[in-house]
């Protein structure tokens, strides 16, 4: 606890923050409040310090061995510090159909790093990550929150230029089937007809 | 319920696990993460087996099997753990078919794929379940062709435990054990899937019980590091005796090889301990094997003391009690003695027609209650505690089996192979029945944090708190009840609550159907704080459980091994006696006693080290240390138990039985309890029992009759005093022999403010001095902010007891010291 | 909705409505999914909006309510496919302890998409439904649980219930009722196994997301021992139209053990991967080719509901079965989350497997033997064994052997929810297993997916 001092604690000046996370549980299920804290501080610090969890620790009543064995069940929060724009690429099967394999060596070989490294600007980290939920619109890029979509050769290109320059692109947010909206899908609110269908290549 | 496992037809109550059912009907499974006294959890699998049970139709009657007229099996699709599975009316167990053998087959290969093949250098070599199991159940060949996986092989997870990565085989039994037991959640799985592995971020796994986790562990991943490397598992001599390290009765196992004690680990008494043992009773024996034990009989000879045949010491003490009366003999041992050692002191005192008799530390009141005491499992099943007092470190056992309460699960009956291996009733992270506990103490205490209520009261407030409550308990809960509990300000400020919350609290232990009321030291310090307690519980018909200060502080008072007159209780008898025979006890430490003891006539020092007292002893006996003796030990619970002797080598170490023998051979006289089994003779008429036969987990007695002490009672009211001494789990006076403890721990702490500590020029984690009570005391400084002001704590000695002393502050300094760290 | 009423329905047809093609069918559940701004709550509302909800909360009892959905004989639409009227019937009698009706909105099966949308762009309809959930179960508080990747659905979801507390839709009295209901919405951070719902209990109440024991069911001590019932986002979305339209209209849809309208997904290479929402008894044909546009290239395989269902075969008679429960067990196979995955002939079966492997070894909580040894360690070194061209057929002997302990021996489904597709690869492409430890390469090669 003693190097704690010299750092500045995270939650003393959020105390409304934390009041309003724990109000989100019953008051028997304060340690459900751990994974938003956990949440709060890897947003305001891109990853979990050991000084963070022993703070959570202390909110919740826990020992920090407890917050400790959360964190690092899921995937999501790091221990360690990643770049500020932290690439995570989906891998898993639809997106791999779709080239996201591809994709991953592609940014390896124009970021000069690889899975679980971070640039030495500290800029980019590339992680391969499993399933994104984004099969139907793979392959699928996820930069630190946002989801870019059936990222083609250009479109990598383009996104990266514009990280380089510190413009985060809104998300691109492709569509397709029901999901497309009323202009594009139009079609499929009425019933076609079977016309078209093909025939099992089996 | 009907049950047919394999060919045995049996019937078991509901809710008993398939597992338990196969090992009653005498068949077996594997298994690797249940633990008697843990949830089940079904994680390792190995415990599968094939099972059916009949099925009812929509009338509810049993579907047949059309061939035999019989209700038909349906067996469930999948193998089942039968640790998590409850037996049904008519369930069929199949645990030997080839389809049970694939997977049992299956499941050791999976263990094993990731498992160094290190046996021969394993600690848990000879005694390692997934040893056992694979030669069992396994094929013997393994087709994973792949590296195994590496990880840290030596962590240390404390100064007490070695963790061995590699051979974690994730049954969790220890995260479990940590979540569960204690309650103190300092270790857990870190990352997931294949690469989980057990870690802390906790230095030191704080917690007062994590020696507990080397017992359980399957494998030899979690080991206790004072035993660690010193012998394989076949070599050991394994004698099951009772700790005395506190007044529990805890079984333990104590494992010898070639005349050492090379490790301590916790036995099963399902009455008192189950499988569970302190910190302070598993790893403070090292002491016992230090370099510096006295093994001959030392007389001191012109000045110095040489080394004489035990025959040559008796015949001196003979020699010089011949010039005086025999009245003028002071006798004492320490509370730790066995009952026949002290039926031997009683003897010698009888013989030499002295009532300067006594053992200590012997608190200023009774630890025997004026009803029946509490049993373990009374404290178990309870639905309302209070405890005033530290439990952690008094009974460390008391602090779990009162976790037992408020998890709410009683203890499981037992069954043809012993304790169930799964209790179905008990459940991963279970909602505790924290409302049911109170824990009240001047400073605060570990057991708080678990408390549905933690109340701080003003140091030395024992006597006026209990008051206080006795007043609302007896003002009924009308209306009118504060009114008519009639508190002073003083009684209110004595609750070191709200008058509310104090009421709340007596409302709950009369509204409680099995109330228990836990005290110990700080009560006991004084008459009328223990008078006060005993009003209370009986005021909300509570039982009371008393934590005397030593293992056998109980027999020892009910044996009544005490003073004539309160003068002659110890330490008064130090000034009185002009002769003096002190089995274990060190008073000299304080330079008062010191001059005292310097006018003697005769000082003789049973101890098993030479302590300032020993030193200027003019006979220094060497003594068995509690580990080398048999004999009879009481609890708290008033249970009789026996005491083994390991087999330690410790030259001519005699218990104190053995001292009144050589005495008595001088003096010609054949003492009752001039021997082990003499003194057994005594106890056979005065107990109407045989301590030679005690069960395992002894005999509760209850005397008829006589409920209070005979013992006359050192007259000793409410002291002042600007530091409280505390109880404490670890023993102080052999912390320096005991390296392993003596790092975890840093040495004995003395907790103060960090006002008070800036004010005497200390900071947090300085060794200082100090005298206490004339005592000198070294300590490590420990910052506390949670004390009041001007009060600082320190864990008390046998001859420094519980409760407030005087620091003299003008001492307190700073001292460079190097802790021996064992390397 | 709005224009329940404008719908064309043949009322003389009383065969069920098992195709997209029948005139009578009508998309609800993603109809507003995908239109700029449908996330609002004036939008909602706009378009008939939390008037179900308002029709259970006052003219229904929560027993009528349950009836309803009993009636309609909607399975949860998160797997397993149990009655949810039946679900909710589990709940004990009120007994003062507070309720919960939990939504699992960890959606990670691959293949499976279509709650995200529902949540980043319909969001209010979810809430509906938790309402009426929430009533049915007498919850007074209803949690969302969603994956930490979804962080605009978290976010869209988190806008939605404070649009709604202010509307007085979720708090005291919702809806001008005296029902109270809120809803937490709690993020999960990475980690598949949360899918399952007791794994999902643990991790929502803040300790490691393992699976835990059953019984006790969620429904007699849940989320914090409190009654609890755990349902997907869809099978909530669901109830809403069976409030409005009626639990006939619902059960007009299907086959006899399917009813209802379902989404469905399909990705991988067909000319429109997305969500779709088709009556039950819809075919495989009809969603890939009808609706996708068929396979962009040859075809030999696809999994049927995530890549956790077995994999069949490219053939008509497959392409042909109804997606519904029982035609799917009938296959050997299940219907899972609904999310089509085709599999291209020249994407080699052994690296597709590995690639499905690598995910619930990936994925495996660690908790068991057999999947933390078995899916999580071992199975993924053979693949790269036989991806390196170092297997032997005495390797597949000893896959399949393992593969088969791992079958039904684990503490939850996610080991068999590897292990069975790996087995169905087995059975159906094994000529490509064989080629690859015969000749130390893969049959096919294609190695570039990257269209553009």
């Amino acid at each position: 606890m003693v190097e704690l001092d010299t750092i500045p604690p995270f939650f003393a000046d959020k105390q409304e923050l934390v009041g309003e996370i724990l109000g989100r549980y019953p008051e028997v299920g304060k340690r459900s409040a751990v994974m938003p804290l956990l949440w709060e501080v890897q947003r305001a610090e891109r990853y979990i310090s050991e000084a963070r969890i022993n703070e959570i620790a202390e909110i919740l009543d826990l020992h920090a061995t407890e917050v400790k064995g959360v964190m690092s069940f899921y995937s999501e929060y790091h221990g360690e510090p990643v770049g500020k724009y932290h690439l995570q690429v989906c891998s898993t099967l639809s997106c791999s159909l779709a080239g996201s394999d591809q994709l991953y060596d592609y940014l390896v070989e124009k970021l000069g790093i690889v899975n679980g490294e971070t640039d030495e600007e500290g800029r980019f980290s590339i992680q391969k990550v499993e399933c994104l939920g984004s099969c139907g619109t793979g392959p699928v890029l996820q930069v630190n929150d946002v989801y870019y979509e059936r990222v083609s050769r250009s479109r990598c290109d383009s996104l990266l230029e514009a990280l380089k320059k510190d413009e985060m692109p809104e998300a691109w947010r492709e569509r397709g089937g029901d999901n497309e909206g009323e202009t594009k899908a139009g079609f499929l609110r009425n019933p076609v007809s079977n016309g078209g269908a093909g025939e099992g290549e089996g | 319920m009907k049950v047919q496992v394999n060919d045995v037809h049996m019937e078991f109550p509901q809710g008993t696990s398939v597992i338990d059912a196969i090992f009653a009907a005498g068949y077996d499974v594997p298994y690797f993460c249940s633990q008697e006294y843990m949830s089940p959890v079904g994680a390792c699998r190995m415990c599968l087996a094939r099972i059916g049970a009949p099925r009812k139709d929509k009338q509810g009657d049993w579907i047949l099997d059309e061939g035999t007229g019989e209700p038909k099996i349906f067996y469930f699709p999948n193998m089942m753990a039968t640790c998590t599975t409850q037996v049904m009316e008519g369930m069929v167990v199949d645990t030997l078919s080839e389809d049970v053998k694939r997977v049992q087959n299956g499941m050791v290969e999976f263990t094993l794929i990731n498992h160094p093949l290190d046996c021969p250098v394993c600690d848990k070599g000879g005694a390692c379940e997934l040893q056992d199991r694979s030669y069992e159940y396994g094929t013997g060949v393994s087709r994973f062709e792949f590296d195994k996986r590496h990880q840290e092989k030596h962590h240390p997870l404390s100064e007490l435990i070695t963790l061995d990565r590699e051979r974690c085989i994730h049954c969790k039994r220890c995260v479990r054990y940590f979540e569960e037991v204690p309650g103190d959640g300092v270790l857990d799985f870190i990352e997931r899937g294949g690469h989980t592995y057990i870690g802390t971020l906790d230095p030191g796994l704080p917690s007062n019980f994590t020696g507990n986790i080397t017992d359980i562990c399957p494998v030899g991943a979690l080991l206790d590091t004072t035993s660690r490397f010193r012998g394989r598992n076949w070599e050991y001599q394994h004698t099951r005796t009772t700790g005395m390290d506190d007044a529990s009765g805890s079984a333990i196992l104590v494992d010898g090889r070639t005349g050492r004690i090379e490790r301590v680990k916790a036995a099963l008494n399902p009455d008192v301990n189950k499988t569970w043992i302190d910190d302070g009773t598993r790893f403070g024996h090292e002491y016992v094997d230090a370099p510096d034990r006295l093994e001959t009989p030392l007389l001191r000879v012109g000045g110095e003391l040489k080394a004489v045949s035990w025959e040559e010491a008796a015949a001196f003490i003979k020699d010089r009690l011949a010039g005086l009366s025999g009245k003028d003999l002071g006798i004492a041992i320490r509370a730790d003695a066995t009952l026949e050692e002290g039926v031997a002191a009683k003897a010698l005192a009888e013989a030499l027609g002295t009532g300067q008799l006594d053992h200590a530390p012997r608190p200023a009141a009774s630890v025997i209650p004026a009803q029946d005491p509490a049993t373990f499992t009374d404290l178990a099943t309870a639905d309302g505690i209070l405890v005033v007092g530290d439990v952690t470190e008094e009974v460390p056992i008391a602090d779990l089996r009162i976790k037992d309460a408020m998890r709410g699960v009683t203890p499981p009956e037992l069954m043809a192979h012993g304790v169930p291996i799964a209790d179905l009733r008990l459940k991963e992270h279970p909602l505790l029945r924290r409302g049911i506990l109170t824990v009240a103490a001047p400073y605060r205490v570990d057991l708080m944090k678990h408390a549905g209520q933690a109340v701080t009261y003003p140091v030395g407030g024992e006597a006026a708190l209990f008051g206080a409550l006795t007043k609302i308990a007896e003002a009924g809960d009308g209306q009118a009840a504060e009114e008519q509990a009639g508190l002073d300000d003083g009684e209110r400020a004595a609750l070191g609550m709200p008058y509310r919350d104090a009421a709340a609290l007596v409302t709950r232990l009369k509204g409680a159907e099995r109330a228990v009321v836990v005290y110990g030291g700080f009560v006991l310090a004084t008459k009328a704080a223990a008078d006060a307690a005993a009003a209370f519980a009986k005021a909300v018909q509570a039982k009371v459980m008393i934590l005397g200060p030593m293992a056998n502080s109980y027999g020892l008072e009910l044996l009544n091994v005490g003073p004539s007159h309160e003068r002659y209780a110890y330490p008064g008898m130090l000034g009185e006696a002009r002769a003096l025979i002190l089995s274990n006890l060190d008073p000299a430490q304080d330079p008062d006693v010191r001059q005292v003891l310097e006018q003697k006539d005769l000082l003789v020092v049973h101890d098993s080290f030479l302590t300032e007292t020993a030193a200027m002893a003019d006979v220094v006996l060497p003594a068995r240390s509690v580990f080398e003796k048999d004999g009879t030990t009481v609890n708290l619970e008033g249970r009789f138990l026996g005491v083994h002797a390991a087999p330690v080598e410790s030259g001519e170490s005699e218990d104190f039985t053995g001292l009144v023998g050589a005495l008595g051979e001088a003096l010609g006289q054949r003492l009752e309890g001039r021997s082990v089994r003499s003194a057994r003779r005594v106890l056979r008429k005065r107990f109407e029992l045989d301590p030679a036969e005690l069960p395992p987990a002894g005999r509760l007695v209850r005397p008829k009759g006589r409920r209070t002490a005979r013992v006359a009672i050192r007259s000793q009211e409410a002291s002042e005093g600007n530091l409280l001494v505390t109880p404490s789990m670890v023993r102080v006076e052999y912390l320096s022999r005991n390296p392993h403890l003596e790092a975890l721990t840093g040495g004995p702490r003395l907790r103060m403010r960090s006002d008070d500590a800036a004010m005497q020029g200390v900071a947090e984690g300085d060794a200082v001095k100090l005298r206490v009570g004339g005592v000198l005391r070294r300590a490590v400084v420990r910052i506390d902010d949670g004390l009041p002001p001007g009060l600082m704590l320190l864990p008390c000695l046998p001859d420094q007891p519980v409760g407030l002393a005087r620091a003299d502050l003008t001492t307190l300094a700073r001292e460079e010291r190097e802790l021996e760290v064992a390397g | 909705m709005s224009d329940v009423t404008g719908s064309s329905q043949d009322l003389a047809d009383t065969r069920p409505i098992t195709s997209r093609r029948d005139p009578r069918y009508e998309v609800v559940m993603y109809r507003h999914v995908g239109v700029e701004g449908a996330h609002t709550l004036d939008y909602y509302r706009s378009h008939g909006g939390y008037e179900a909800a308002r029709k259970a909360l006052t003219e229904m009892s929560p027993s009528q309510v349950i009836d309803e959905v009993k009636a309609s004989k909607l399975r949860g639409r998160g797997g397993a496919g149990f009655p949810t009227g039946v679900k909710w019937s589990f709940m004990p009698p009120v007994d003062g302890r507070q309720r919960l009706l939990v939504v699992n909105a960890d959606e990670s099966e691959p293949g499976s998409f279509k709650d995200r949308y529902i949540m980043e762009d319909d969001p209010h309809q979810l809430i509906e439904g938790m309402i009426i959930g929430c009533h049915a179960i007498q919850a007074t508080k209803g949690m969302v649980y969603i994956r930490g990747e979804y962080v605009k659905g978290y976010e869209r979801l988190l806008g939605a219930v404070r649009e709604a507390r202010q509307a007085g839709i979720l708090g005291k009295d919702v809806l001008g009722s005296d029902i109270e209901v809120d809803i937490t919405v709690h993020r999960g951070a990475g980690a598949y196994i949360c899918g399952e719902e007791t794994a999902l209990m643990n991790s929502l109440e803040g300790l490691r997301g393992n699976p835990r024991l059953k019984p006790p069911f969620p429904a007699q001590a849940g989320v914090y021992g409190l009654p609890t019932t755990i349902n997907n986002v869809t099978t909530m979305t669901s109830v809403v139209h069976i409030i409005t339209r009626g639990a006939d209209w619902f059960a007009s849809m299907g086959t006899e053990d399917s009813k209802g309208t379902k989404l469905y997904q399909i990705s991988g290479p067909v000319e429109r991967p997305g969500v779709y929402e088709l009556p039950m008894g819809a075919t495989f044909r009809e969603l890939i080719y009808d609706l996708a546009g068929g396979p962009r290239e040859p075809a030999k395989g696809f999994f049927p509901g995530g890549s956790s269902t077995p994999p069949l075969p490219w053939k008509d008679e497959y392409l042909d079965l109804t997606m519904t429960y029982d035609a799917m067990a009938k296959a050997g196979s299940m219907l899972g989350t609904g999310g089509v995955i085709v599999i291209p002939k020249e994407k080699d079966i052994v690296s597709a497997m590995y690639n499905v492997v690598r995910f619930y070894a990936h994925e495996s909580c660690g908790k068991c033997t057999p999947c933390r040894e078995g899916i999580a360690t071992w199975l993924p070194k053979m693949y790269q064994k036989l991806l390196a061209g170092l297997g032997t057929r005495e390797d597949l002997t000893l896959m399949e052997d393992m593969v088969r302990n791992t079958r039904g021996t684990a503490f939850c489904p996610l080991a068999d929810a590897c292990a069975m597709p790996v087995q169905a690869s087995f059975k159906w492409f094994r000529d490509e297993y064989e080629y690859i430890v015969d000749n130390g390469r893969p049959m096919y090669t294609k190695s570039d997916w990257w269209q553009a």
